[in-house]
């Protein structure tokens, strides 16, 4: 008779014998990578494509979306925004913008020192930056900057890949519906975009150009940088948390001066007097939440 | 944090604590009852040997087994890259055994000393079944064989 038998079979040869949350951790993280690449690549994807939107449909947006504008409702305030208006016109002139493309300026008394572009070629101008500022030349530097941004489409680049991150997250997690209409309706114009520092840098740039033509020189331009790098860091938060350094900032302006100033002593201009003066402020605002 | 989150992280930690506690305790039965069942001979040939004097009968055991959420999880990412599922495995491990030795066990209530030509077969429940948990049958069968 032939011998047959059943040996002990020892453990682990059909099993892997590795603990089930090393095969966790490690898939998690591929994918967790994976995805991440992925809205990167959609949210790159999405700036880039977002440019080729026409400026006359950004601005329908911005007005649909912009109810934050402060409302230059007393005389003061009008004469600062005509002022204001009338300097971003002089800087436009010189910065090639777009035949279609047109800049909104917007006077806030806000204390908030500050200045920002948003959609639409819409550009706010607190009250707390220019009190800050020693002269004409500085605040053309700011607005020439905030200019650039319009003129780069930096602020819808931002919305682009903004809205992109959001969509893609919405819909992978599930959660999105409710949270998106949240999201648009509450849409804050204004506390919704950060730039890039390259974009920054960029805007830097072009202002400096811009300031050389309107001016013919770029004197009194790092004035605004050189007022923040001695103030202590919280305050300017807001402004300075996606800009390059200001040492760098500053250097940079000196570098353009040496390379297109003409030597010598060049004159400032001066503010207006009636920018300096303060009125009562007007209800607390959404502008700088 | 949205409610489907907490949800999911709450079946996904109870599903490994359970889990893993069943199949500990489950592979300790599994050494226990094979060492129990030992001396009955098990064999998948067809033709029995010359023995003399024998009767069979058919007899056979089955086990269906459910997978925790944390397997089934694990076990989806897995989807993606491909490779071993080896959080499968030890699921079918214990199931194939499970199953085996419930056939033994009919076979050692009938008195059998071997169990000869056992098969295996292998079959999912709830298949491709959207959202549901996916469970294992195994089913053994065999003759088994005694003296008469």
């Amino acid at each position: 008779m032939a011998l047959y038998e059943n040996p002990e079979i020892p453990e682990g040869i059909n099993v892997t014998a590795e603990h089930p949350l090393k095969d966790f951790v490690l898939l998690l993280l591929a994918a967790t990578g994976i995805l991440l690449a992925a809205v990167l690549a959609l949210s790159l994807l999405a700036g880039y494509l977002v440019r080729y939107v026409p400026f006359a449909q950004e601005q329908a947006l911005a007005s649909r979306l912009s109810t934050e504008f402060q409302r230059a409702n007393s005389d003061a305030s009008k004469q600062k925004q005509a002022y204001l208006q009338a300097l971003a016109n002089r800087l436009a002139a010189n910065m090639d913008l777009p035949k279609d493309m047109s800049i909104t300026v917007h006077y806030s008394t806000d204390k908030t020192v500050n200045a920002m572009a948003t959609l639409g070629g819409n550009i706010i101008i607190f009250q707390g930056l220019i009190d800050v500022l020693p002269n004409e030349n500085a605040l053309a530097m700011v607005m020439a900057h905030e200019i650039a941004h319009v003129r780069n489409r930096h602020p819808i680049v931002a919305l682009g890949r903004g809205f992109a991150v959001l969509l893609a997250i919405s819909s992978l997690t599930g959660v999105g519906d409710e949270l998106m209409q949240r999201w648009v309706s509450n849409m804050s114009m204004i506390t919704l975009f950060s730039f890039s520092r390259s974009q920054e840098h960029e805007a830097d740039v072009d202002a400096l150009q811009a300031l050389l033509k309107t001016y013919g020189h770029v004197e009194g331009a790092a004035a605004f940088f050189e007022y923040a790098a001695k103030q202590p860091r919280l305050e300017l938060t807001q402004l300075l948390s996606t800009h390059p350094g200001l040492e760098d900032r500053v250097a940079q302006i000196q570098q353009f001066a040496q390379e297109h100033d003409a030597a010598g002593k060049h004159e400032l201009r001066a503010l207006p007097d009636f920018i300096m003066l303060h009125e009562p402020q007007a209800p607390a605002t959404a502008t700088c939440d | 944090m949205p409610i489907d989150l907490i949800v999911f992280l709450v079946l996904l930690a109870s599903g490994y604590i359970f889990g893993q506690a069943a199949e500990k305790r489950h592979y300790k039965s599994i050494f226990e009852r094979e060492k129990a069942l030992h001396g009955i001979l098990c064999s998948s040939e067809r033709h029995l040997p010359e023995m003399g004097n024998v009767e069979g009968t058919l007899v056979s055991g089955s086990v269906v087994i459910s997978i925790d959420y944390f397997k089934r999880f694990v076990a989806g990412l897995r989807n993606l890259f491909g490779g071993r599922i080896s959080a499968y495995e030890s699921l079918l491990d214990r199931a194939r055994r499970e199953a085996i030795l419930r056939m033994k066990a009919e076979a050692g209530a009938y008195g059998a000393s071997s169990v000869w030509n056992i098969r295996l077969e292998t079959s999912s429940i709830y298949k491709n079944t959207q959202g549901s948990i996916g469970s294992v049958e195994v089913l053994a069968y065999g003759t088994a064989i005694k003296f008469r």
